[in-house]
């Protein structure tokens, strides 16, 4: 294939005769042998599967070369050997799901409805081969030809029960040689479930079997907790040991153990097998060529202080292949590792970069307008619900429409395509898309128009999916009529748009990073080493915040060391200024032009910069439970940690300790998993037995959430004696002082009696509270969460900035990590905020601002004291002296001014006031 | 040993982590060469359905 | 007034409710259909005039959400 000469068109794919199976489907389907991967795929071009293609193996057929229209086959294409020369390598190779054939146990070779977590993904999906409909025997074609396939397919119903089985191919060394959890399976059994629910209806009953539920991240333990309690999903504690079928209906029966040491039998319809991450073996070996050492589970192996730095220099390591993760750990292990590697190469930024070519702007100014309509499907999310040919067809009758059209997906790459083609072949002027909500797709529309030499402002988005068709979807008809009405508003509006300019900013290269701990600090050391002044700012006396209190990472690295080595670096870095015993009194401006003052105990200052990290951490939660401050064998982990690092001598003549686990997590109150205790006690008790191999270790737990590697520590507890017992939350363990002896009581599940427990020394591993600064979170206008956590930009794609532009977050203000995963976030803050440093010459301002007809004017000056911003002012020379102004920069385009102003001088760009009537008159005129 | 350095990074593997290494290079200054085995980036995420806690579509 | 046949036109803050309106459709609530939103940048862009046009256009109810 000639990719220079492939338009996408698809024609090569119809007559193919050559079969494999679609990968990107999890081989629930076949596809052609010249394909795509999927229908939204970067680059939409063809490629030709060598293996299958009948042409290549032997010499027949030929049919693609006759039908492409592009004259892009050439089957003489053979491999090329490229050289690149580069300053650093970033490896992510990623994972392949763990393929569970090799289990005899559940037969997932051999029974239909035993599929993998990746085939029900594409089960649930619209673009997956049963569209999204949830079906048992999802492996066979929706339309068999085989006779065999037939008489199975006439079996095939909507499942009644589904159940998930948690930790195949993960946490297991008996029947694989996986011991690492993978991290993701427990929430995305739980999404998977809940969706199934979605699609099939409420009555569906989900079943998740599972040893600890991990779900450690942000908002997942609210998830979890919703899926129990609003979604009705079953949590069962049991790893279920095999599975039988009914050769006749291919139902599936299962067997288990329930909690309470009864066996139970059980027959479902589908059964869904939560497989684990795993690196391949091609991996592995390319892993080996590049001369970087790997873990004993084949991840790459990297130290806590340096998470994104293999072995061999040179080389960044992020995703999966550095430890097993989810999409925004990844996220932001892919800036931290940019980050890295830029910062080893910050001598020659900008040696090789070209700037981009403008395309030049055609000026419709005057002109009629000329609407195109674009209908999105979303897959099956619109076109499920809303008659989207129906809805085009209604939109070409529409004044000034001179084109509509229906996409499957408006935001794909191929759809972008045709939409730059047909504005420049039918000359259109103004652009509406009814398609998901313009606050996530509208930037990427406009940057369509763009590149079609159109004003991204000749622009309307309407919202036929979150406002439409997901919240009527049992009244079709109903919602077909609001969008045709949406659609009419939004074109009523599109024709009264104008092309609208956009100001330069000028942006301050200043930094501001608050809070000097270790992500901090991480952030501050990138961007200074990047050549930005940097300001480091921290309340306390000293740099290193909550890590002056850690004894180990849970590679057993000493935390000590290492925070000294980076305070040393910081105050020596001549691009820092360290500002210790230091607030911030204020924030004024925005991206690019902030002003703050700081204040000191003696003295108070000003501070001008362009980009601001927020750093500022969490602290250990002081307990008010469990007999706390009551007796001195009491204490927290941190507590327990400073003995460590003192090297008590009370620590040797302990023969029971004690941990209690979620003291302060995970209850009404604070709703939320800590993330870091589960590791750190576990980290502990090892370290105690360690010291003192007779010493008796209990640990009282909810779930052990060792994710990713640690939990080979967990495995590590275990085979030393520690023991772990399971209590629940509605039955916690009591605490009890009783003549100088420290009780602990609870009742334990497995022999389903009390015990009791004689301790030496009870840590209570205590949540970790974020400072819930509201005053920071107001001088920035960043929103907390109901915890006092910020709220990141995009819970998935943002998890390093916020969506106040020029303002970064890291650390465990953002939530609770460990060191390594705080460093990551310091990195990737830093990488964020240099993408917006580099564009120092063209950042720009919004083009929808407020603007001033000075002839209409009256000078009241109702604007320039009613804005929040101080946009607008009394012009002091010129003709026009005296008049209001607005300043560009300033005005953030809310309208305040506009709605007050009391000659109707000030316009709205973009929300002008005739564009807003517009869309009141069109809703007006009734079909 | 400075004037020796090149300011190009490669990227290998398009899936979510590669291709945000390689964008935010490429917005800092550096020429990024992102290189993947199959014929579209998107990796593994591209084949999901939603994501949690937000039930968001992942594509 | 019939049940069926009411409209209601609401003028929404991009930056808040109209922020939440998204949320209520990624969370599949199910709510009428006889409500049409009007995108504006902040709810300080509402103007009476906006309310008295919308129900000179035969709006039984105005919600301005911001």
């Amino acid at each position: 294939m000639d990719v220079n000469l492939c338009v996408g068109c698809g024609a090569c794919t119809e007559k193919c005769p050559g079969k494999f199976d679609d990968g990107y489907n999890a081989d629930l389907k076949q596809r052609t042998a010249i394909y795509v991967e999927y229908p939204q795929a970067v680059p939409l071009k063809y490629a030709i599967n060598p293996d299958v293609c009948l042409k290549l193996t032997k010499d027949k057929c030929g049919i693609c070369e006759e039908v492409c229209p592009a004259k892009a086959i050439d089957y003489t294409q053979k491999e090329e050997r490229i050289t690149l020369n580069a300053g650093s390598i970033i490896f992510s190779p990623g994972f392949k799901p763990f393929d569970p054939s090799r289990f005899d146990n559940y037969q997932y070779a051999n029974f239909p409805n035993v599929v993998t977590s990746m085939e029900f993904e594409r089960i649930l999906s619209a673009t997956g081969p049963t569209m999204g409909h949830v079906t048992t025997f999802p492996k066979l074609p929706l339309n068999p030809k085989k006779k065999q396939d037939k008489l199975l397919a006439e079996k095939r119903k909507d499942p009644k029960k589904i159940a998930w089985f948690q930790c195949v191919g993960s946490r297991d060394i008996n029947k694989c040689d996986n011991a690492y959890c993978s991290s993701v399976c427990c929430m995305y059994a739980i999404k998977e479930a809940m969706i199934a629910k979605e699609h099939a209806g409420g009555n569906l009953d989900c079943s998740i079997f599972f040893m600890d539920m991990r779900t450690p991240g942000k908002e997942f333990e609210k998830y979890y907790e919703n899926a129990k309690k609003k979604h009705g999903i079953k949590f069962i504690r049991s790893r279920v040991h095999s599975v039988t079928e009914n050769s006749e209906t291919h139902d599936l029966n299962i067997r288990y153990v329930d909690e309470k040491g009864q066996i139970i039998n059980d027959t479902f319809d589908m059964i869904v097998l939560s497989v684990g991450l795993e690196i391949t073996q091609e991996t592995k070996e390319f892993a080996q060529k590049l001369g970087i050492e790997l873990t004993p589970s084949g991840f790459c192996k990297t130290s806590s202080f340096e998470p994104v730095t293999s072995s061999r220099d040179g080389i960044y390591v992020s995703g999966v292949f550095n430890k097993p993760k989810d999409i925004p750990e990844s996220v932001l292990d892919a800036s931290a590792a940019a980050s890295a590697a830029g910062d080893a190469l910050s001598a020659a930024r900008n040696t090789l970069t070209k700037a981009v070519e403008k395309i030049p702007e055609i000026n419709v100014v005057g002109d009629r307008p000329k609407i195109g309509v674009f209908i999105c499907d979303c897959g099956s999310n619109i076109k499920g619900v809303v008659d989207c040919a129906g809805v085009t067809e209604y939109a070409k009758t529409l004044p000034y429409v001179e084109f509509a059209d229906e996409a499957m997906y408006a935001c794909s790459q191929d759809a972008q395509n045709k939409m730059v083609e047909y504005i420049k072949e039918k000359n259109l002027n103004r652009i509406v898309v009814a398609a998901c909500t313009p606050k996530t797709h509208e930037p990427l529309f406009q940057e369509t128009l763009t590149n079609a030499g159109l004003n991204k402002y000749l622009f309307e988005m309407t919202n036929i999916r979150n406002h439409n068709s997901w919240v009527h979807k049992s009244n079709p008809e109903i919602a077909t009529q609001k969008a045709k009405d949406l659609v009419r508003m939004a074109v009523a509006k599109a024709a009264l748009a104008e092309p609208l300019k956009e100001e330069k900013i000028n942006v301050n290269d200043t930094v501001m990073v608050i809070g000097g701990g270790l992500a901090g600090m991480t952030s501050a050391k990138s961007l200074a080493l990047q050549g930005y002044k940097t300001h480091l700012i921290e309340k306390k006396d000293k740099l290193g915040g909550e890590a002056h209190k850690l004894y180990k990472t849970s590679q057993g690295e000493d935390v000590q060391t290492h925070l000294n080595e980076l305070i040393k670096e910081i105050e020596s870095n001549a691009n820092i200024t360290v500002h210790c015993n230091t607030t911030l009194e204020n924030v004024d401006g925005f991206v690019g032009n902030f002003k703050s003052t700081l204040k000191t105990d003696t003295t108070s200052f000003a501070l001008e910069y362009g980009v601001a990290v927020l750093a500022t951490g969490a602290k250990a939660l002081v307990p008010t439970e469990y007999e706390y401050g009551n007796d001195d064998r009491i204490i927290t982990s941190l507590d327990l940690d400073k003995m460590f690092k003192e090297n008590d001598a009370k620590l040797d003549q302990l023969n029971s300790a004690v941990f209690i686990q979620c003291v302060g997590s995970r209850q009404p109150d604070r709703p939320y998993c800590s993330r870091v205790c589960c590791t750190h006690s576990v980290d502990n008790a090892i370290e105690l037995k360690k010291r003192k191999p007779g010493i008796d270790v209990f640990i009282l737990y909810r779930d052990i959430r060792t994710y990713g590697e640690r939990e080979l520590l967990y495995k590590k507890a275990r085979e030393l004696g520690v023991i772990f017992i399971r209590y629940d939350r509605e039955q916690k363990p009591e605490v009890v002082l009783d003549k100088g002896k420290l009780l602990v009581k609870l009742n334990d599940h497995v022999l389903n009696q009390p015990v009791e427990i004689e301790a030496d020394l009870l840590t209570l591993a205590t949540a970790l509270v974020p400072r819930k600064d509201e005053k920071l979170a107001n001088f920035f206008k960043v929103p907390l969460n109901d915890e006092g956590f910020f709220v990141e930009k995009h819970a998935k794609l943002g998890p390093a900035e916020f969506a106040t532009s020029g303002v970064f977050v890291c650390g465990s203000g953002h939530y609770p990590k460990p060191v390594n995963e705080a460093i990551t976030q310091g990195r990737a803050a830093a990488s964020r905020a240099l993408t917006l440093l580099a564009k120092k010459d063209n950042l720009f301002t919004s083009g929808t601002i407020a603007n001033v007809d000075s002839m209409k004017c009256s000078q009241c000056g109702v604007c320039v004291a009613i804005c929040p911003y101080s946009a607008p002012r009394f012009a002091t020379e010129g003709r026009f002296a005296g008049k209001a102004e607005i300043n560009a920069v300033l005005c953030k385009g809310c309208g305040l001014c506009v709605a007050s102003c009391r000659s109707g001088a000030l316009h709205l760009r973009g929300f002008d006031t005739h564009q807003i009537f517009s869309q009141i008159f069109a809703l007006g005129e009734a079909v | 040993m400075n004037n020796k350095l090149t300011g190009s990074v490669v990227v290998i593997g398009g899936g979510i982590s590669g291709m945000l290494s390689a964008l935010d290079l490429a917005n800092s200054g550096y020429y990024v060469y992102l290189v993947e085995k199959g014929p579209s980036i998107g990796g593994v995420m591209a084949q999901l359905d939603k994501t949690f806690p937000t039930n968001d579509c992942a594509m | 007034m019939n049940d069926k046949d009411i409209k209601i036109v609401s003028f929404l803050c991009n930056w808040c409710s109209y922020g939440a309106a998204d949320l209520a459709g990624v969370s599949r609530m199910e709510y009428p259909a006889d409500i049409r939103v009007i995108r504006i940048p902040c709810s300080g862009r509402m103007s009476p005039k906006f309310v008295l046009s919308a129900f000179r256009e035969g709006a039984d109810a105005v919600w301005v959400s911001g």
